[in-house]
């Protein structure tokens, strides 16, 4: 695998393992929105991914001081996260709690749904909506691992290589996954096409 | 359409990027961080906390500052440092540390935690354990700020116009 | 030239001199003195305005509460307001709506609170405490126009009853392309976390929305119209519930107008009052009620209002000819199946989530 030519955070890694508590800090702002997202669209729950997190950083700090740099730090913190959360989610079987987020507020800014609902037809928004909804019941129904790639390739934008990093697999078990698991999608989405909501 | 393609598929899960925590998490989210390093420090064995001062203070040092004044002072506060923790982890030994008033008004219902920061940066929390997988969430529920609640659209809608 | 006619003419020019000056002194003090009076005027007329939003506030601020309570996921805060003197209070669904175990902050003790009703498609909720309460007066949101000041009284976070002063700024049937159930007051004043459910008062000090969401980054929120909430608590006092009405018909945007409205009949349902009634699928739609129709959009405020059992005259316009059908509205489809026109992903836990902007948030590929 190709060594990251400049690891952007090269420098605030080896502050923070010199001692420097402050560039940790640093290192915390920048990926807690990120790995926000990753934990929380594998977890579907706000409480539960807020601990994950927390439990993350801390285990990042305490075993900084063995990272040698061979991955970037952001693979490295994102192989920490990934496998955390998936551990978790063994542990925590399907006794999960969806968070129900109203996905509707937050797409509207989003150029494609704005694009998409520019006939202003109430319909389509409905759909749109519902399809939300039911993409995320979708999701909790894919295996961890499964939902784990999805998170990663199409929710975070990483690439195959990035994920098999993180993963420790192959990029053909990242592909492989990533076509199953839209698959499954498809094939629940199709079930509610065939019966919409009236 | 009849079926979905990846690109329909792709295109609903982009728009799951845009679910975001409550206002104010990302920003409070450090704050936590670092209070539950201190109660993960504070619950360490005596001896661990030296010998992680010791090690840190040890990557700090080199040949010169060894003979430098504001080494001698660094090692001096490590060491008042180290001595305040031990006071103040053996509860029967607290009254000792009672004769200086605490440096934050602590509220009724904490266990007489300390804060090692100044007064001004934290307000103390009881200590809480960290966090154990086997957990259920709803133990975190129960102990959750509450939820200030101005939703960002109305829950009013209508997806047709029928009547 | 003689001596003294120089000493004439000097004496002539610095005598129309001084008088030159005299005058533009002159208009110069009533320049200043019109300044001078209309500045006091705003001043005294913003001193008159801060007097009179200071009234409103402390007046009203008696019968505003602080509630709490717990939904499935955390315990909540909210505001709400009392309207009559036995412990009646409105709030926000999102407050009073989905969580239980309510209890209610007022004149400085806490009182148990039970839900009385909840009606996602207005937005409101109310719920009851026993105990004689203060209450306050119902306006009327159709007196408001942009601009009108208004004053929102709520309980932000932690923080105690809090006066917010701002202005109508319009009145939106839709945000973001998703239309409300009815038209919303959108007021440029900021909210904060916590004033869901805060009342919306006129400079009468009498309430004329009640708050129900921020837009913006909460520089601006929403208000449900009062008359939406009013509607609401007659039903239920009425009939022990909302009892929102149906008619049955789908309304699509004509090719072009027909008597000034665009509003067509796409679809006639089976089997409702539409249906029975004689009204057919093409019949351009032209008044509901009182209501006149021109676009589509202005079924949503006339269908908000129709009780189920109300006799609704329903004007048309087919081919040449100006029909009349008096129709008998049912129960909506919603109402009897529970789930009142629940959008898709509420209920409206954890709904504060805020839209990013669209900067791209994909972490860089090392």
């Amino acid at each position: 695998m190709d060594q990251p030519r400049v690891d952007p955070d090269q420098e605030l890694v080896k502050r923070t393992q010199s001692g420097d508590a402050g560039a940790f800090d640093e290192l915390v702002i920048k990926y807690t929105p990120r790995l926000y997202g990753l934990v929380y669209n594998m977890t579907s729950n706000h409480e539960d991914t807020n601990d994950l997190l927390q439990d993350i950083f801390a285990k990042a700090y305490r075993a900084i001081s063995g990272f040698r740099g061979k991955s970037s730090f952001y693979t490295w913190i994102h192989s920490i996260a990934v496998n955390m959360t998936l551990n978790f989610l063994k542990k925590r079987g399907r006794r999960f709690q969806l968070s129900l987020d109203d996905v509707d507020a937050s797409i509207q800014n989003d150029k494609e749904f704005l694009q998409s609902t520019a006939t202003n037809s109430p319909v389509r928004e409905a759909d749109l909506s519902e399809l939300q909804r039911r993409l995320n019941e979708a999701m909790m129904k894919l295996s961890d691992e499964h939902r784990a790639v999805v998170t990663m390739f199409h929710i975070q934008g990483m690439p195959h290589a990035e994920i098999s990093k993180i993963l420790r697999v192959s990029e053909g078990t990242v592909r492989s996954r990533l076509f199953y698991a839209n698959r499954q999608l498809q094939n629940y989405l199709d079930e509610f096409r065939k019966n919409p909501v009236s | 359409m009849d079926e979905f393609d990846d690109n329909e598929i792709a295109r609903l899960l982009r728009l799951k990027r845009y679910e975001q925590p409550p206002p104010g998490y990302f920003e409070n989210f450090l704050h936590e961080f670092h209070r539950r390093q201190r109660d993960e420090m504070l619950r360490q064995p005596l001896w661990r906390i030296c010998l992680e001062r010791a090690h840190g203070f040890m990557l700090r040092l080199d040949g010169r500052s060894l003979a430098s004044y504001p080494a001698a002072v660094a090692a001096v506060l490590v060491c008042a440092a180290v001595i305040s923790l031990k006071i103040y982890q053996q509860p029967e030994t607290a009254r000792v540390a009672l004769q200086s008033p605490p440096a934050l008004s602590a509220p009724a219902s904490a266990e007489g935690e300390w804060s090692l920061t100044s007064p001004v940066a934290t307000q103390i929390f009881t200590t809480q354990p960290v966090r154990r997988f086997n957990e259920s969430a709803q133990t975190h529920r129960a102990a959750a700020p509450p939820r200030y609640v101005l939703d960002s659209v109305p829950v009013s809608y209508e997806p047709t116009f029928r009547f | 030239m003689p001596r003294k006619a120089v000493f004439a003419l000097i004496f002539c020019f610095s005598a129309s001199l001084l008088f030159a000056q005299e005058q533009a002194a002159k208009t110069g003090r009533d320049r200043v003195k019109d300044t001078f009076e209309r500045v006091m005027a705003q001043a005294e007329s913003a001193t008159a305005v801060s007097h009179q939003v200071k009234d409103v506030f402390e007046r009203a601020a008696k019968a505003v509460v602080k509630i709490h309570g717990v939904d499935e996921h955390s315990p909540i805060c909210g505001t709400g307001f009392f309207i009559d003197p036995t412990g009646t209070l409105y709030t926000a669904y999102t407050v009073g709506g989905e969580a239980g175990n309510f209890t209610i902050e007022f004149g400085g003790k806490k009182y148990p609170a039970r839900q009385l009703l909840a009606d996602i498609r207005s937005g409101t909720a109310m719920l009851k405490i026993d105990a004689p309460t203060p209450a306050l007066p119902i306006g009327k949101s159709e007196g408001l126009e942009v601009a009108t000041p208004v004053l929102a009284v709520g309980y932000p976070l932690d923080l105690p009853e809090t006066p917010n002063f701002g202005m109508i700024a319009g009145f939106d049937r839709k945000y973001l392309g998703r239309y409300f159930s009815t038209t919303h007051l959108r007021v440029n004043l900021p909210t904060q976390r916590g004033e869901a459910g805060a009342p919306l008062l006129n400079m009468k000090g009498e309430v004329v929305g009640i708050v129900v969401s921020s837009l913006e980054n909460n520089s601006a929120c929403y208000a449900v119209p009062i008359e939406a909430a009013e509607k609401i608590r007659r039903d239920f006092m009425r009939f022990g519930e909302a009892r929102h009405g149906w008619i049955g018909i789908n309304v699509t945007m004509a090719r072009q107008p027909v008597e000034g409205s665009l509003a067509e009949m796409k679809q006639i349902m089976e089997d409702t009052p539409a249906a029975r009634s004689g009204i057919k699928s093409g019949d351009i739609l032209l008044q509901v009620g009182r209501k006149r129709v021109t676009q589509p959009e202005d079924v949503l405020d006339a269908s908000f209002f129709i009780t189920a059992g109300d006799i609704v005259p329903i004007t048309v316009m087919r081919g040449n000819q100006k029909l009349t059908f008096s129709v008998q509205a049912t129960l909506h489809p919603a109402s009897r199946s529970g789930v009142l026109l629940a959008s898709p992903g509420t209920p409206a836990i954890n709904q504060q989530a805020m839209p990013l902007s669209l900067g791209s948030d994909v972490p860089p590929t090392p």
